[in-house]
């Protein structure tokens, strides 16, 4: 009885599948419906918006949608923008290179040197805790550390290790990516933390046992398991630090201007076409280094 | 040769290894049973290096290892989850050892593909040294983690349960594939294991291991047949142990007696074996033997030998094993009264310490 029970069931549910066909076969695409609708108005829209705007005329006063290149020239010829590209770049690097230096070993504390998950945990959110405040003021207290009267000053004169205080300290390109790597460390060293600690101890213990020295396993077994990591943080950072003004504007003193300052004033000053343009740019670029970071590892496989 | 001596370790005060004294020789097939939580890992940890021994010395040859680090010592250590390198292919997993030693790497690159090459023919994975660790079966998991061990000719190869995450026909032919790998190379094997028919089929010699000390150590036939100890009586799982006390010669269970000359009054336990048992249901049991009342409950087929389990009064079951090319299968009816009965020669009586009184005090005072 109950066998036969579970077959009328199982026939009912073969019909009604057969019956509805196209929809039953790909019903489970319709989940994505909200998604796409979503990143198409939001994201795709604007995007291909943004691309157009940025040929579009600009005069001081009006903007006309007459196409031409009059903006992608006035970026590239003159010294003030593709100046603020190339700094923007190099401040990235800069930033990059030292939130890696600095979050890796951290990260190697947290994920391998501690084996308890608790403490583990707890750490990470430590390194969370500056983010209960917020980011302006995270930047901005890096003025009265790093100015001319600042804490760094007088405690390095209090030492008698400096006569004159160092003024390159604030208002400058070396403020700025103090500040954005104090902000931006965290993203690195999470993503890279969580690799370490998904690192069987058991690897470690058998290429021990196999005679290489710590120095070879990390070289050889714990740095290859972390890239992964290393990528995930690599893109968070550099996402975040291209796109960056907020930080520049507080700490170089108007002086360091980077891509994303341009977009602010250009935008403020109500000249589409060219923040039009500068978006783009800043949209290639990330695209590229998105790109080249996934190019590193096989991120599929390594999650 | 490798020597403990006296060694011990405790974690948080609790002695995990306590005064362990052994000699692994050269060349030999050692297997190491004990229950879990006896120290058997423990034990394997500390002679690979990867825990350090809290007292006593062990050394390899005659050098004093007992504080050297694992990755200077040259013993193998087979991992239970094998530790194979998820980013590396099977060749670059087996060819890590040579490469990247601290002492004495190979480096030159023909030399450590032939040496590779030839060790994955030994263990049978000629073929698949470019798969990468994911693409494998648990049984060729085993062998790539055994083959990258091997590789490196460590004096002593130690396995943690190698055999325990493979399914039973693999077991099977693993048991009888590591014996032959280990006899081409001839080096030396301790094989840790919870499984008795495993740690008596596979060893030359084997050790019986209990809370962390060492209870026999002899050839798997002198501990199946005669174990020194009540401990590997239980863990060899061939023997039906009751729990009395001896008195005027004899084994008192309950209200019954056995005969037990010689052995002292006080507590003991009694063994039988479960193929030295016989089981009556019609028939009285032959004079010369002592017998059990017991409750028949229900039989297992196992191919060649049939097992059947009965319920003494007090509610232990009694294991009695057949061999079917002695005697035909039995059909008994659940719940039916019997009487199990056994040659009381062919019983064991161990003392209140659990040490077996031996043939000799039992002769003597007979």
């Amino acid at each position: 009885m109950a066998d036969s029970t579970a077959d009328m069931a199982a026939g009912t549910a073969h019909a009604a599948r057969d019956g509805r066909g196209f929809l039953a076969r790909h019903g489970n695409y319709l989940l994505l419906v909200p998604g796409v609708i979503w990143m198409i108005l939001f994201l795709v829209v604007p995007l291909g918006m943004m691309v157009y705007v940025s040929f579009w005329t600009q005069t001081t006063f009006s903007i006309s949608s007459d196409l031409t290149l009059q903006s992608w020239i006035t970026f590239f010829s003159s010294d003030t923008y593709f100046g603020a590209l190339l700094r923007t770049l190099k401040i990235w690097l800069y930033v990059l290179v030292l939130t890696f230096v600095i979050g890796y070993p951290t990260a190697l504390f947290i994920g391998q040197v501690v084996r308890n998950k608790t403490v583990q945990t707890v750490l990470l959110v430590t390194c969370v805790i500056p983010f209960w405040t917020s980011f302006l003021i995270r930047v901005l207290a890096w003025r009265p550390m790093l100015g001319v009267e600042g804490a760094i000053n007088i405690l390095l004169q209090k030492f008698g290790l400096i006569a004159e205080p160092i003024e390159v300290l604030l208002f400058t390109e070396l403020s700025v990516v103090i500040g954005m790597v104090q902000i931006y460390v965290v993203f690195m060293v999470g993503p890279i933390a969580f690799m370490l600690a998904r690192i069987d101890e058991s690897l470690i213990e058998a290429a021990r046992d196999l005679g290489a020295s710590t120095w070879t396993i990390f070289r050889k077994i714990i740095f290859p398991l972390s890239l992964p990591g290393v990528v995930v943080g690599a893109i968070f950072v550099s996402v975040m630090v291209l796109g960056e003004f907020a930080t520049a504007s507080a700490l170089s003193g108007r002086k360091v201007n980077l891509l994303g300052n341009i977009i602010v004033t250009q935008v403020g000053s109500l000249k589409w076409a060219f923040a039009a343009v500068i978006g783009v740019i800043l949209t290639v670029i990330m695209a590229v280094v998105i790109t080249g970071l996934l190019r590193i590892v096989n991120l599929r496989r390594a999650l | 040769m490798l020597e403990l001596s006296r060694v011990t370790k405790a974690y948080a005060g609790i002695p995990a290894i306590d005064a362990v004294d052994l000699t692994i020789r050269d060349d030999e097939y050692l297997t190491l049973l004990g229950p879990s939580g006896s120290g058997k890992s423990t034990l394997l940890r500390l002679i690979a290096g990867l825990d350090m021994a809290d007292s006593g010395r062990i050394s390899l040859d005659g050098d004093d290892i007992t504080f050297r680090p694992t990755h200077l010592r040259n013993l193998g250590f087979v991992q239970q989850s094998y530790g194979l390198f998820p980013h590396m292919n099977v060749f670059d997993n087996v060819a890590f050892g040579l490469r990247y030693r601290e002492i004495d790497p190979v480096t030159d690159d023909s030399e450590v593909t032939r040496r590779v090459r030839s060790i994955l023919d030994l263990v049978g994975l000629g073929d698949l040294g470019g798969r990468m660790v994911g693409q494998l079966s648990g049984g060729q998991k085993q062998r790539v983690s055994l083959a990258r061990t091997l590789v490196t000719e460590p004096k002593v190869c130690l396995l943690d349960e190698p055999l325990g995450a493979l399914d039973a026909n693999l077991r099977e032919r693993m048991t009888v594939e590591l014996r032959k790998i280990r006899e081409t190379l001839g080096v030396t094997f301790m094989h840790v294991t919870g499984n008795e028919a495993e740690a008596l089929a596979m060893g030359d010699r084997m050790i019986v291991l209990d809370r962390g000390r060492l209870l026999q150590v002899s050839d798997p036939d002198s501990v199946f047949r005669a174990p020194r100890n009540v401990g590997v009586a239980r863990f060899v799982n061939a023997y039906n142990i009751l729990e009395g006390e001896v008195s005027d010669g004899s084994f008192r269970y309950r209200d019954l007696r056995f005969p037990a000359h010689g052995a002292p009054s006080g507590r003991a336990s009694y063994a039988i074996r479960h193929d030295a048992a016989e089981i009556h249901t019609d028939t009285a049991p032959p004079e010369s033997h002592a017998s059990l009342p017991a409750t028949f409950v229900a039989s297992e087929f196992l191919g060649s030998r049939f097992f059947y389990f009965l319920r003494l009064p007090d509610g232990t079951i009694f294991d009695v094993e057949r061999h079917l090319s002695r005697e035909d299968p039995r059909r008994i009816e659940a719940g039916t009264a019997c009487t199990v009965s056994w040659d009381p020669a062919s019983a064991l009586v161990f003392d209140a310490q659990g040490a077996r009184l031996g043939d000799d005090t039992l002769k003597g005072a007979a």
